[in-house]
Order: C-alpha cells, then sequence, then structure tokens
C-alpha cells in the first residue's frame, strides 16, 4: 500500500467516498443507538468534514463545555477512531433512557452509570464499522470503549493526538441523532487513520452502494 | 478591560500588551507551556499537541513540544524579552483514558511533559511551576499584565499556579 501523504489526497473523490460510507454506517449505527435506549432514533443526516486541525475544539462547541465522550478504536484493514460525544446534562437523560428510568433521575455518572455509556457507544460504533466492513470487504476490531467526562476540548485532544501528527487537517464523519420529540444531540465522530483514508480513496468507484 | 487572546491547538501567542490574558482552554493530552519575563513584561503561551517533531512533518513548529518551545523562546527573545529572566510553567499533559486496551495512546500526555523537560533542560531553563498530568481537562489563562497563571478544571475549580 502507498504511503498516505498528508492533506494531499483529501480531494473531491476521497470526500464522495466519505460521504457514502457515512450515509450507510450511520444509518446502521442509529439502528443499534435505537436498540440499546429501547426507542426509535432518527439520525440527523450525517457528512464528511475536513477540518483544520487547530479548529477542531471549536467547531462542536467551547472548549471549557462539559461533555460526555465515549471512544474506541477499530483495529484491522478499517483502522479508525470512532466517538460519540453527549453535553453531560443529555448524557444523565440518556441513561434514563437507557436504564429504564423516569427522566431526571440520573444525577452522576458513577461506575454503573458510565458503564450503560460505553455499552451505547459499542453498540453504536459496532453497528456503524459492521456495515462499513460489509461494503468495503475490510476487516475491523473494536476495542473496549472508555467514557470520559470532562471539558469538551479534553476530549477532543484524545483524537488530535492521535491523528494529529498526520497532517494540517482531520477528516471525519460527524453525525447526530434525534428520538421523537427529544434531541439527543449525540454527535457521532468517526476518524479514519491515514492508510484506511488511502483504501477508501481507491476503492470509492468498487464501493456496492 | 482585559482582552481575551485564545490560544489554538498547535499555535502560540507572545504578547506584551498588560491589558491580554493568553488562554489555552481545555487541554487534554496537550501541553500548555508559559513563559514570562517579568523585567520586559513579556508572556507567551504555547499550546503543543505531541511531544517530538521527529516523524517529519515540521511544517508547524507549535505543534511540537520540542519544536514549539525553541521557536516560543526565540519569538519572545525576538519580541524583547530575555532568556535569564524567563520564568516557565507547565499546565495538561493528562492521559484522558483508563482503559488498558486504549492506554498506550494517551501516555501522549505523560511524553508530552517529558518532552517539556528535556528541552527545556538543554536550553538552560527551569520550571518554576506545574499542573500536570493525571486525568482531567485543564484551561490556562496567563495574565500579560502581572505574569499570574491561573488553571481551570472541570466544574470551574480555578487555582493560581
Amino acid at each position: 500500500m502507498s504511503k498516505f501523504q498528508p492533506d494531499a489526497h483529501f480531494d473531491e473523490q476521497l470526500l464522495k467516498a466519505m460521504r457514502r460510507i457515512a450515509d450507510e454506517g450511520v444509518a446502521h449505527a442509529a439502528r443499534g443507538f435505537s436498540d440499546m435506549v429501547g426507542e426509535t432514533l432518527s439520525m440527523i443526516r450525517p457528512h464528511a468534514l475536513l477540518v483544520p486541525v487547530s479548529q477542531l475544539p471549536h467547531i462542536f462547541g467551547s472548549p471549557e463545555d462539559e461533555a460526555v465522550g465515549i471512544y474506541l478504536r477499530t483495529e484491522g484493514t478499517l483502522a479508525c477512531q470512532i466517538m460519540l460525544v453527549v453535553p453531560l446534562n443529555k448524557a444523565l437523560e440518556l441513561v434514563d433512557m437507557v436504564m429504564g428510568l423516569p427522566a431526571g433521575t440520573t444525577r452522576v455518572l458513577d461506575r454503573l452509570e458510565r458503564s450503560a455509556l460505553a455499552e451505547v457507544g459499542n453498540l453504536t460504533a459496532s453497528f456503524f464499522i459492521n456495515r462499513v466492513a460489509e461494503l468495503t470487504g475490510h476487516e475491523a476490531r473494536p476495542t473496549p470503549p472508555a467514557v470520559i467526562v470532562d471539558m469538551l476540548g479534553a476530549i477532543v485532544d484524545i483524537v488530535v493526538a492521535t491523528t494529529g501528527g498526520f497532517g494540517e487537517h482531520l477528516l471525519l464523519i460527524r453525525a447526530g441523532f434525534t428520538c421523537g420529540q427529544r434531541t439527543v444531540n449525540a454527535d457521532f465522530w468517526v476518524v479514519p487513520d491515514p492508510a484506511t483514508l488511502n483504501i477508501f480513496h481507491w476503492n470509492e468507484s468498487s464501493l456496492p452502494l | 478591560m482585559s482582552q481575551i487572546l485564545s490560544v489554538g491547538l498547535g499555535e502560540a501567542v507572545v504578547c506584551k500588551d498588560p491589558r491580554a490574558v493568553l488562554v489555552a482552554y481545555g487541554l487534554g493530552s496537550c501541553l500548555g507551556v508559559a513563559m514570562y519575563d517579568p523585567v520586559n513584561r513579556l508572556a507567551g503561551l504555547l499550546h503543543a499537541v505531541l511531544p517530538t517533531s521527529g516523524n517529519g512533518y515540521q511544517d508547524n513548529p507549535y505543534k511540537y513540544v520540542d519544536s514549539g518551545i525553541q521557536a516560543l523562546v526565540q519569538a519572545m527573545e525576538a519580541a524583547g524579552a530575555q532568556r535569564r529572566y524567563l520564568i516557565v510553567k507547565l499546565v495538561g499533559g493528562a492521559n484522558m483514558l483508563l482503559s488498558s486496551a486504549l492506554s498506550h495512546t494517551f501516555e501522549i500526555g505523560t511524553r508530552n511533559v517529558q518532552a517539556a523537560y528535556s528541552i527545556l533542560e538543554a536550553m538552560g531553563l527551569k520550571v518554576a511551576g506545574v499542573e500536570v498530568g493525571g486525568n482531567v481537562g485543564r484551561t490556562v489563562k496567563l495574565f500579560v499584565e502581572s505574569g499570574k497563571l491561573v488553571v481551570r478544571r472541570i466544574g470551574g475549580v480555578e487555582q493560581t499556579l
């Protein structure tokens, strides 16, 4: 496989491939999310973004906003970082939904509540990556998820620190979810590793979509 | 009235305007390196992402702790600071994840701190204060007028370093 050249391959062909993957994969992720919370979730149309690394913390809100990040990586030929980011107050609501509790019950995120959120991230990411693996014929193994409760900027650092050395831009898929009248406000990010971007770049025309 | 100057990822700001406050928001594994020359009243703040620039992509020195510190000292001196007066403080360098399957990624915080000590020692600069490590995010504010450094954690807890 040829070595990925930073920033050089972020062309329209790659973005087109990423949009197709986003549409298919995130639809599946929403299904996984729905199964977990026991209610039907709709996805807000996903899109592929090319983001300057330096601006990343400001694109999703204030870097000091309190948020919950549910993070995992996939290993294999489809290597990427996946992060589900939820504002802290919405994460508390999400725990109520997942655990079948009346709204407003959960006030803090202890071990049990974090475990529930980890499972939401695990299922959502697995549905996404399984669909992408089917489409591309490549393999991906998700790591166990980790749950981080902190400032949004510190959560973004996790993604940036892993990929920031490759170039001045990151290509990511972003999507949101809604549940009936309630907006879950979950942001779903997928940041492919550079070598994985190469797969998408060269195989876009062969994706069976 | 103070003027906030935000220092983004892979950026550094040098300033002598006494009304200015240099701020790096939400540092996780990233490292904030604050420098202050109290004689010439000049402040600089670096927001570095990765420890060393040895991977071949050196288009932006401020992205890395080692090259960023060197570039910041040069920029401070070019603006009128003197190296012998510089007060250096470090903030950030947290390891945000505790998951064993992922922790290798997040030793980056620790490595960022180590890289800072290493290059500062090589440059003959001592560290006057630190608020680093752990697994918490931090915002750092450097007041140009006084050199005061304030660190804020999630929940609004602030301390002066």
